[in-house]
């Protein structure tokens, strides 16, 4: 069938065109405590169409896309084709070049197992370790065996073929009667059984400690401990805030060779796009338009080094040779744990959603449980939440020195942020 | 005019009905759900534009669900030739089998469910809309965005940017078992308006959309939101931080959505309920809100975007109170979990395309409304916040927390807006509080369609939410 549609597409006069071949494999299983509620499989094809065309003597250039069922007919092919030819000289942007094809020779990869993904996933979660007080309500296990393949009217024909997997899982903890959960969602490219172990463990241990929670008392600024993944909203922002179409939209001041904050006081930020890391759910030799994924440094020492992102934007930037990035990895911090644990501050370890607006900076989330420590002493505490704005956390911002991976950021093991504002849930 | 229902859904069905008889032969039960729903969006800004069929509900692809002693099962798929129905249930049966070899080498236990009722039933529906997203015209729909954005450009001397987006979706579905063979085809329409605007390295962002059961059409009314957008920018970039503390506030119809949306729409899922995830099972015939609260949920309730006529399990549309005078009375259910909870399903059994599993969701979660005024609440309030603005929200239905994050409050003193803005706002507490404290509600109504929901960070599906401008108490930070 994709023969036949190259055919058509390059028969049809158009510009330009890509076409996105997406086969996916996938094993699933939900269970409640540990007995199988349901087993699904899906086998499916996805085939995406873009189709490129100039305007106004090559000064313009719009495109349009559309998915195309696997099992479409010739003359279906071509009706598409022809709609998409119509509807892309109707979203005009500024031209600029399509992705060229690479001399680079990629891996294609290999199939997975997934049944013995499964197994890995299924094996783990029986042997975590599970007391009357605390275990697992329930999970769901997706695990998947992926062909992508792009080809492009430049010459682009590359094909990847990897595996990606996620366990959600929510845990139990009660006391008195009274009963808790704590959720967790975990994407890899397949069975992380140390960390899901290691991970859940923690997990459940927090649940031990939010039925013994008081009130969160603060009511003011406080300095807040980000110890766990919900520390990736905050690098996040710091890389959305370098992507070509927030640039070119003015919509991040960030520029080229001028700090993020105009006097540091604390740590200063590195941002680094990764082709690999360990197991990662997103680790790909190119992205979604072909362009060839190559560690790149962003932000270097909380100076902005590289713009990144989709082709259209980083041409208007006039940036050749960019991609959109899927692993990143921060560097930066000069503190050691310790060092960043002294004082009293906030570690806020239970959010039920932490988030940074990629936009305006706010950060926002309700505190489900945190450790208020002062010196030597440690109290749990729940309800309220912290806000306030990267804006101005990013002068006095702090890391340690040491990093932890969540699939697809590998980050400060310990982020500190300074005067968070914190709303307590006391009376 | 009637959205036409899909031609290529009926063109397969006979071989789908087919395909049921063969696997009936090996399962207790056999249902199938086939889609075929076709979309179109447009995104136009001052820097980028794009025309695409993909919406968040655009899909072609059939699930097949199975039962064999208790054990449920589903396999989803794309290609199906209607000419080979035998070849397509080996396929099924031989990948479904693959999967138990594991299970069983596992050890794993089945959780068992009885079977699914199969009545005879049949039911063909066609909504009523103007326009289809398959044959509109594209050109007009890029022109009038495009105005919207540039007219955004010069309301505001610190506009940077303005994205205008439209989407419209011609859902088709049909569900077939051995004995039901239900169709429907309806139209839902959603557009949005993005204004950002910066001042000396202040940005802010301001969103309005609309949202309806009805074709492009919809689109003619969104330039009517924009002086909307770019007010709200101008008052977000003077505004200020709030003092944290607990208010009396008065939510907006769109906060009072998102309030009923976390608080007892997630709440009452009653999926949630045989995992023993919601507090909401113990509450049932209990108080958990004031006498003024009444909560209604289900795809009957409300015209929006997600007023099907039956789910994605064929169970019909239903109207549920949820809440009645601050009562609890029942949750939603779709059709697995009613068995196993020996209650009836609620019509709320969804999935967020094909190829992803059936969950208790919401459709249409509204407040009712009352009699008091606006200008009433305002006066009754000492020091306290008109909240307007939905961003985000997430519930805690294990321990009835909730939070709310909200675009901006306006400051009430001594019974009258001050003019004061505050931005932006994190709403936090536990449910029975909030909706204890709810003491005068508007008689207006509104319904908000144009977000979608999750289950915890996954399973995307179209909701609705709304209710009236409602009066309470909260935690703002």
């Amino acid at each position: 069938m994709l023969n036949q549609l190259v055919e058509i597409l390059k028969s049809s006069g158009v510009y330009g065109w890509e076409i996105s071949d997406v086969k996916t494999n996938g094993w699933e299983f939900y269970f409640i405590r540990h007995e199988l509620d349901q087993h699904r499989v899906k086998n499916v094809e996805h085939i995406t169409v873009k189709v490129y065309q100039t305007a106004d003597n090559g000064e313009s250039l719009g495109f349009a896309s559309a998915e195309i069922a696997p099992t479409a007919s010739r003359q279906e092919m071509e009706k598409l084709v022809s709609d998409l030819a119509y509807r892309s000289t109707l979203a005009k942007n500024r031209a600029f070049t399509l992705t060229p094809p690479t001399d680079e020779q990629f891996s294609e990869g290999k199939a997975s197992d997934i049944a013995d993904i499964s197994a890995d996933f299924i094996r783990t979660m029986a042997e975590l370790p599970e007391t009357d007080s605390e275990d697992v309500n329930s999970y769901e296990i997706f695990v998947s065996d992926v062909i992508h393949r792009l080809i492009t009217s430049t010459g682009i024909d590359e094909t990847e073929h990897y595996p990606s997997s996620m366990i959600e899982v929510v845990v139990n903890a009660r006391r008195d009667g009274h009963e808790i959960e704590l959720y967790r969602n975990y994407t890899s490219g397949t069975c992380d059984a140390a960390g899901l172990m290691r991970d859940l463990t923690r997990t459940m241990a927090y649940g031990r400690d939010r039925l013994l929670t008081q009130p969160t008392p603060v009511n003011g600024t406080c300095d807040v401990l980000f110890s766990g993944r919900d520390a990736c909203a905050i690098y996040d922002y710091f890389a959305t805030r370098m992507s070509a179409s927030m640039i070119y939209r003015k919509i991040s001041d960030y520029e080229i060779g001028k700090p993020i904050c105009d006097r540091f006081e604390g740590d200063k930020v590195t941002v680094t796009a990764l082709r690999e890391l360990a197991n990662s759910s997103a680790n790909h030799a190119f992205d979604e338009e072909g362009s060839v994924i190559r560690d790149t440094v962003l932000i270097e020492d909380g100076v902005p080094k590289q713009y990144i992102g989709s082709r259209m934007f980083c041409c208007y930037l006039g940036i050749e040779d960019s991609f959109i990035p899927t692993n990143l990895a921060v560097t930066g911090g000069t503190g050691s744990q310790e060092e960043l644990r002294s004082g009293r501050y906030l570690e806020v370890v239970e959010f039920s959603d932490f988030q940074v607006d990629e936009i305006t900076g706010d950060i926002f989330g309700e505190i489900r449980l945190a450790y208020l420590h002062d010196g030597d002493k440690t109290v749990p505490v729940s309800g309220g939440s912290i806000s306030g704005s990267m804006n101005d956390f990013i002068r006095t911002m702090r890391m340690s020195s040491d990093s932890t991976q969540y699939d697809d950021m590998r980050i400060p093991s310990l982020t500190l942020l300074h005067d968070v504002t914190v709303t307590g849930a006391e009376g | 005019m009637k959205a036409k229902f899909s031609d290529y859904l009926g063109s397969i069905k006979p071989g789908l009905k087919e395909m049921i008889r063969i696997l009936r032969k090996d399962y207790d039960y056999v249902s199938v759900l086939a889609t075929d729903s076709r979309g179109l969006a447009v995104r136009i800004s001052q820097r980028s534009r794009s025309v695409t069929d993909d919406t968040m509900t655009a899909e072609r692809g059939i699930v097949v669900r199975v039962c064999k002693g208790g054990q449920y099962a589903e396999y989803a798929f794309n290609q199906f030739d209607p000419a080979a129905p035998d070849k397509a249930a080996a396929e099924v049966r031989g990948a479904l089998e693959a999967q138990l070899v594991m299970l069983r080498l596992a050890g794993v236990k089945t959780y068992r469910t009885p079977l699914l009722p199969d009545e005879e039933q049949s039911l063909f529906v066609e909504k009523e809309t103007q326009q289809l997203p398959e044959t509109a015209d594209v050109k007009a729909l890029v022109e009038k965005l495009g105005g919207i954005s540039d007219k955004a450009m010069t309301l505001s001397e610190f506009a940077v940017e303005c994205i205008v987006s439209a989407q419209s979706t011609h859902i088709c579905k049909l569900f077939l078992t051995e004995h039901r063979d239900l169709s429907q085809s309806y139209v839902y329409s959603e557009g949005a308006i993005f204004m950002i605007v910066n001042r000396e390295g202040n940005t802010q962002v301001a969103y309005e959309s609309v949202s309806g059961l009805c074709g492009p059409e919809l689109f003619d009314t969104m330039e009517g939101k924009l002086q909307k957008a770019v007010d709200t920018c101008a008052e977000l970039l003077d505004a200020e931080r709030i003092q944290p503390g607990e208010y009396d506030i008065i939510a907006s119809p769109e906060v009072t959505g998102l309030i009923a949306h976390e608080a007892f729409g997630h709440g009452v899922e009653m999926d949630m309920f045989v995992k023993n995830r919601a507090l909401g099972a113990e509450y049932i015939g209990k108080r958990v809100g004031s006498d003024m609260c009444t909560m209604h949920e289900g795809a009957l309730c409300a015209e929006n975007v997600t007023s099907y006529a039956f789910d994605d399990e064929g169970t019909l549309a239903g109207d549920v109170t949820e809440i009645d005078h601050g009562i609890l009375r029942t949750g939603i259910c779709d059709a697995l979990s009613a068995l196993r909870l020996g209650v009836q399903p609620t019509g709320n059994g969804k999935r967020e395309n094909f190829e992803h599993k059936v969950y208790t969701r919401m459709t249409n979660t509204m407040f009712d409304s009352g009699t008091d005024s606006l200008e009433d609440m305002i006066a009754s309030i000492d020091h306290g916040y008109l909240l307007e603005g939905m961003e985000s929200g997430m519930e805690d239905p294990k321990h009835w927390g909730i939070q709310c994050i909200i675009k901006m409050g306006r400051e009430i003193r001594d019974g009258k807006l001050t003019g004061k803005v505050v931005a932006p706002i994190i709403m936090t507490g536990y449910v029975p509080d909030l909706l204890g404290g709810i003491c005068m509600l508007s008689p207006h109504r509104e319904v908000f369609g144009s977000g979608g929901c999750g289950k915890g960070y996954k399973e995307w599906v179209k909701v609705a939410d709304g209710g009236p401008y409602l009066k309470t108490k909260a935690r703002l930070g």
